[in-house]
C-alpha cells in the first residue's frame, strides 16, 4: 500500500537537498536510451519514473568491473538509486546470497548494498524482449527494494519497504501520509495493464522451472545450432543482472584486482596444464544455460534469469535466447 | 579494513627451502608471517608476487602449524614462475579453503587410498594425519602410479610408511625405466593384490582426472558403495571464496562445497570427469 504522497516538485527538491549526503541516481530518457544518471534539478524533467527498463543493469553498482580489493578505499558516501525495475531487484537476491553469505562476505558489495537505498518503481510499459512474468517476477516492487515509487501526473507515490527506506522518508519534506486512496485503483489497472501485454507477448514460453527441466536435457544439436552465431563477446553476460563471475588479477605488492569475467570467455575453466572443459563453444554456450536454469537456482534460494531480457537486446549475432526455448518446447 | 577481514589479500610467507622432488616438481617450505593452520585436504591459493596465484592442497601435516609445505608441478606460466623462486623470497597464502577429508569419519576402518601423479601431495598431508591417528585406524593402504620411477615423488615416504604398523605402501610405473623392479601398469591394476575389508572401508582417490574416473570404476566394482569414496576434484578454483564461478562443477563450487566429495554427492553431474 503507498502510503507517502508528495507533489513531484516537492520531491525534487527533496533529492536536491538529499545531494549534501547522498549521491543519487535516476533513471533518465535521452533520444537514445534510458539510464541511470545523477540526479541534477536542472534536468529532473528528463526523469523517466516508470519507463521500462535502465540500460545498465543494478549490479553494476554493487559489482565494478574493475576494482582494486586489496588497497582499494571503501566507499563511504551513501548513495540513493531511483527507478530501478523489479526484475533488476530480485537479481539482487542471488547476488546477495553469493557476495553477502557469512563465511566470506565480500567487503566491497556488502559496504555497498549497506550504503545504498533502493528505489524501486512499477513497470508502465514493456520493452521488445521483457518477460519477468513469465519467470513469476511481477513488473512492479514487492519488497527487497528499500521503497517503492510510482509517479503519475504531478505527484509522486512512495511505498516504505526497510527501515533504511523509513529513515528516509524522515527525511523528505512537504510528503504527506496519504489519505486518498484512488491511486490503488489507478495502479491496480497499469499492473494489469502490463501483465496482460507480457502474457500475450510471451504467449508459450515455458516458465522457469520448465525451462530448467528443457535445458537439462536438451541435446547437443540446440547448442550447435545457436552457438554457430556467437562470437563469444560476453555481451549477454555483461548485461546480465545476475551474471557476477570475476577474475583475479595479481598486481605487485601482493595486491589484488577483481574484474568481471564470464562463461563466455575461451579460457574461464582452463587448469594448469591447459585442460579446458569449456573450450569448444557450443559447451560454453550451454554451460550459461544450465547455470541459469538448472545449477543457480539448485544451489541458491534465488533465480538466476529474472526475465529482463537484456541479453537478448545485446546480441550482436541476434542470438534470442527465448527461441531457443520455444523450440525446446 | 572496516566489518572484519578482508577476504581477497593474502598472508606474506617467507620461503624458507626449496626442496627438488622430480624434474618437474618442487616443495615449497614457506613460513607464514600470520598464524597460519589448515586441515587436510583443504587448499590454498599461493601466489607469486605481481604474477599470479594458483590453488594447492599443503602437503605437509596439518599438525605442524609454523610451517608449511606445498608440492608444485611445473605445468604452466605461474607454476613457472614459482619454479624460478629461491629461498628468502616470499609468497603469498590465501585460505585455506574449502571442505578436506573427514578423517574422524574415517576411525575404525580401514582405509585404501589411490593415488597418481602430483596427487600425492595432498595424499601425503592427508598420510601425515593418519598416522597421528593410527590407534583409531585398523589399516592404511596406499597404491600409487607415477608415469615412470624418475617421476616419482617423495621416494622415502614409502620404505617409511612400510616400516609404521598397519600402513602398506605399494607403488606402480606406466613405464618402466633401469633400475626399476616393481610392477608396471597403471594404479588401479594394484588393487588387484591387496587385501581389504570393503564393508569396513573408506577409499579416497587423489591424482589426475583420468585416473579418477578409472579409479572411482575399479572401486565400484570391487564392491566399494558411492558413498564410501571420496574424491578430491580439480578445477581452476581462482577466488576460492564460492564467488567467482570458475570451479563450478555442476551446481557446486569445487572451493568452498569440495575440493572433497564422496562419489554419491557429484556422480549425477556427467561433468565431472572432464
Amino acid at each position: 500500500m503507498y502510503n507517502i504522497n508528495i507533489k513531484k516538485e516537492d520531491w525534487h527538491l527533496s533529492l536536491e537537498k538529499l545531494l549534501s549526503t547522498y549521491e543519487v541516481f535516476v533513471p533518465v530518457k535521452d533520444e537514445y536510451s534510458l539510464d541511470y544518471e545523477p540526479f541534477r534539478l536542472p534536468e529532473a524533467g528528463k526523469i523517466a519514473y516508470n519507463d521500462p527498463k535502465p540500460a545498465t543493469p543494478l549490479k553494476n553498482f554493487f559489482l565494478p568491473v574493475r576494482e582494486n580489493v586489496t588497497s582499494a578505499r571503501i566507499e563511504d558516501k551513501p548513495r540513493i538509486i531511483i527507478g530501478v525495475p523489479n526484475c533488476d531487484v530480485e537479481a539482487l537476491k542471488l547476488l546477495d546470497e553469493i557476495y553477502m553469505e557469512e563465511s566470506f562476505p565480500d567487503p566491497f558489495y556488502r559496504n555497498r548494498r549497506n550504503n545504498t537505498i533502493i528505489i524501486s518503481s512499477d513497470c508502465f510499459g514493456i520493452n521488445e524482449h521483457c518477460h519477468c512474468l513469465t519467470y513469476g517476477v511481477k513488473p512492479y516492487p514487492t519488497g527487497y527494494s528499500d521503497m517503492a515509487l510510482v509517479a503519475d501526473g504531478e505527484d509522486v507515490y512512495l511505498k516504505v519497504f526497510s527501515s533504511k527506506g523509513e529513515e528516509l522518508a524522515s527525511q523528505l519534506t512537504a510528503s504527506n501520509v496519504m489519505t486518498d486512496t484512488s491511486v490503488v485503483t489507478f495502479l491496480e489497472e497499469k499492473h494489469k495493464a502490463v501483465e496482460d501485454l507480457l502474457t500475450s507477448r510471451n504467449k508459450g514460453l515455458p516458465d522457469y522451472m520448465t525451462t530448467g527441466m528443457l535445458v537439462q536435457k536438451a541435446g547437443n544439436g540446440i547448442w550447435e545450432k545457436y552457438s554457430s552465431k556467437c562470437v563469444s563477446c560476453g555481451a549477454c553476460t555483461t548485461i546480465c543482472p545476475t551474471c557476477s563471475c570475476f577474475l583475479l588479477i595479481d598486481k605487485p605488492g601482493f595486491e589484488k584486482v577483481k574484474q568481471m569475467d564470464a562463461c563466455q570467455y575461451p579460457g574461464f575453466e582452463r587448469v594448469a596444464g591447459g585442460e579446458d572443459t569449456l573450450f569448444e563453444l557450443p559447451h560454453r554456450f550451454r554451460n550459461r544455460y544450465m547455470c541459469k536454469y538448472v545449477w543457480r537456482p539448485q544451489k541458491f534460494n534465488a533465480i538466476a534469469c529474472t526475465g529482463c531480457g537484456r541479453c537478448i537486446e545485446a546480441c550482436i549475432g541476434r542470438i534470442n535466447k527465448n527461441e531457443l526455448f520455444m523450440e525446446l518446447v | 579494513m572496516a566489518n572484519g577481514k578482508n577476504i581477497y589479500k593474502p598472508v606474506r610467507a617467507r620461503l624458507d627451502e626449496v626442496i627438488e622432488e622430480s624434474p618437474l616438481i618442487k616443495t615449497f617450505v614457506l613460513i607464514p608471517e600470520e598464524e597460519f593452520s589448515f586441515s587436510t585436504g583443504q587448499f590454498i591459493e599461493l601466489s607469486v608476487d605481481g604474477i599470479g596465484e594458483a590453488p594447492f592442497t599443503p602437503s605437509s601435516s596439518p599438525l605442524v602449524t609454523d610451517r608449511l609445505e606445498v608440492t608444485v608441478m611445473k605445468t604452466g606460466y605461474v607454476t613457472g614462475y614459482m619454479h624460478q623462486l629461491k629461498p628468502g623470497a616470499f609468497m603469498g597464502i590465501r585460505g585455506p579453503y574449502g571442505r578436506g577429508y573427514p578423517v574422524k569419519a574415517f576411525s575404525g576402518k580401514e582405509v585404501l587410498i589411490l593415488g597418481g601423479g602430483c596427487g600425492l601431495a595432498p595424499i601425503r598431508s592427508l598420510l601425515f594425519t593418519l598416522e597421528h591417528m593410527r590407534d583409531d585406524l585398523e589399516k592404511v593402504i596406499l597404491c600409487y602410479g607415477s608415469k615412470t620411477p624418475s617421476d616419482c615423488i617423495y621416494k622415502p615416504l614409502f620404505s617409511r610408511l612400510n616400516s609404521i604398523d598397519k600402513f602398506e605402501a605399494y607403488r606402480t610405473v606406466d613405464k618402466t625405466e633401469e633400475g626399476w623392479d616393481g610392477p608396471v601398469g597403471v594404479a588401479t591394476k594394484l588393487l588387484d593384490s591387496i587385501k581389504i575389508n570393503i564393508s569396513d572401508s573408506v577409499a579416497v582417490v587423489c591424482g589426475p582426472p583420468i585416473m579418477m574416473k578409472f579409479g572411482t570404476i575399479r572401486l565400484l566394482e570391487m564392491g566399494y558403495r558411492d558413498d564410501q569414496i571420496y574424491l578430491s576434484m580439480e578445477k581452476n578454483m581462482s577466488c576460492g571464496l564460492g564467488k567467482c564461478g570458475h570451479c563450478m562443477m555442476g551446481e557446486f563450487f569445487v572451493c568452498k562445497d569440495g575440493p572433497v566429495f564422496t562419489y554419491k554427492e557429484i556422480k549425477h553431474n556427467p561433468d565431472i570427469w572432464k
